[in-house]
């Protein structure tokens, strides 16, 4: 029987084993440790040490996960791993994930060489979109019309009536938008994943492949679209950011 | 068991805290699973459970959505309507105006805070230049 280790291994991404950082950079954990490459052939797993007792997932935790990827994607390919994945030790990590899916990895290290993630997201201004809504519904004007003023306990079963019409509208504005935020950049992104939305009056949500040397083109291309949308939906784009919507494990799962 | 370069599908909506909106929503959902490889055993870490509200229509959000309605300037809403009926195109975009984009090209730390903005300068480089 052998004792409990008091640390194991936290594993950020695979990336190929050729980068650097400029400072020494600490992972997750409270204290954290300093990061590292843990390698085999040419490709590397960026590990930290984390103790085994220790809970992790707290705010800073989830930023320093994410930043250290998004750093390393700024150089390199990087193959970035879901949040919270802990194996034993360094072995762990090279016998058992980087050298029996080397062929893998390396691949779509490949593929993804000079592309860059970026996401884009967008909410509605509150006030703009109800008031677009009560425009174009006359049912839902008229609704509102009747709650106005009207005892709050008496009128409840309208506004839920109410508050499930701008919930369908909503969604369909959520769609129209979303496609014409896909039709704008088409022919400007290798891929595109529309992301569900994290909140009621989120009006787009999405992820973005682009060819790093085309970045620019495609900042311009959603700046022009926030202008359109200026006072009605607040739109942002992130990145470059690791590919975390284009890498994905496909096939069976252990025990399945 | 393989790792594939294409667009991952959409999960289940997670919603965020306010200050983590956009990194819980990518680094819980999206990328490799490592225990989707059949040899890596995974060492059992407690996780902190992120306390966040489910986006499921509910009552609550209707009654929410009603309360907004209701909170509408009402002096404003006559002439509110007669513009956004002369002005509202198919999708309810309205006509170009000026505005910049807020944060084009902003890198993910920077909607955090300003103060982490500088203190966290993570920076890798390649050390050498891989031959095509």
């Amino acid at each position: 029987m052998t004792a409990q280790a008091d640390t194991a291994v936290y594993v950020y991404g695979i990336m190929p084993g050729d980068v650097e950082f400029e400072e020494q950079p600490t992972g997750v954990g409270t204290p954290p440790s300093p990061v590292r490459l843990v390698h085999y052939r040419d490709i590397a797993a960026l590990v930290s040490d984390v103790d085994v007792s220790s809970p992790l997932g707290t705010p800073d935790d989830l930023l320093i996960h994410e930043e250290l990827l998004d750093a390393s994607a700024a150089a390199v390919p990087v193959l970035p791993l879901r949040f919270g994945a802990v194996v034993a030790n360094e072995n762990v990590v090279a016998d058992e994930l980087l050298e029996p899916y080397y062929a893998q990895f390396s691949e779509a290290l490949e593929e993804l060489e000079g592309y860059q993630e970026y996401i884009v997201r967008g909410s509605y201004v509150h006030e703009a979109v109800l008031r677009e809504i009560m425009a174009e519904d006359p049912q839902a004007a008229a609704l509102s019309g009747q709650i106005r003023g009207a005892d709050p306990a008496a009128s409840r079963e309208g506004q839920i009536q109410l508050g499930q019409l701008i919930s369908e509208r909503l969604a369909s504005k959520r769609a129209l938008d979303t496609q014409q935020l896909l039709d704008t950049l088409t022919d400007q992104v290798a891929m595109s994943v529309v992301r569900p939305p994290g909140d009621d009056y989120e009006a787009v949500h999405a992820a973005f492949l682009v060819e790093a040397t085309g970045a620019d083109q495609v900042t311009a291309a959603v700046r022009e679209l926030a202008a359109d949308w200026e006072g009605r939906i607040d739109l942002r784009i992130i990145g470059p950011v690791a590919a975390y919507d284009f890498v994905v494990t496909t096939g069976p799962s252990p025990g399945g | 068991m393989s790792t594939a370069v294409q667009p991952g599908g959409g999960s289940s909506a997670r919603p965020s805290p306010s200050g983590l909106v956009d990194v819980i929503d990518t680094i819980l959902d999206k990328g490799l699973v490592i225990d989707a490889y059949v040899r890596v055993s995974l060492v059992g870490i407690e996780l902190l459970t992120i306390d966040a509200r489910v986006v499921v229509a509910s009552v609550d959000t209707y009654l929410r959505f009603a309360e907004a309605v209701n909170r509408l300037d009402i002096s404003q809403e006559k002439e509110g309507l007669t513009d956004l009926v002369g002005d509202v195109t198919e999708n309810g975009a309205h006509g170009k105006a000026k505005g910049a984009l807020d944060a084009a090209g902003e890198k993910l730390r920077s909607l955090t805070s300003d103060d982490e903005d500088d203190e966290r300068g993570q920076r890798a480089e390649r050390s050498s230049r891989r031959s095509r």
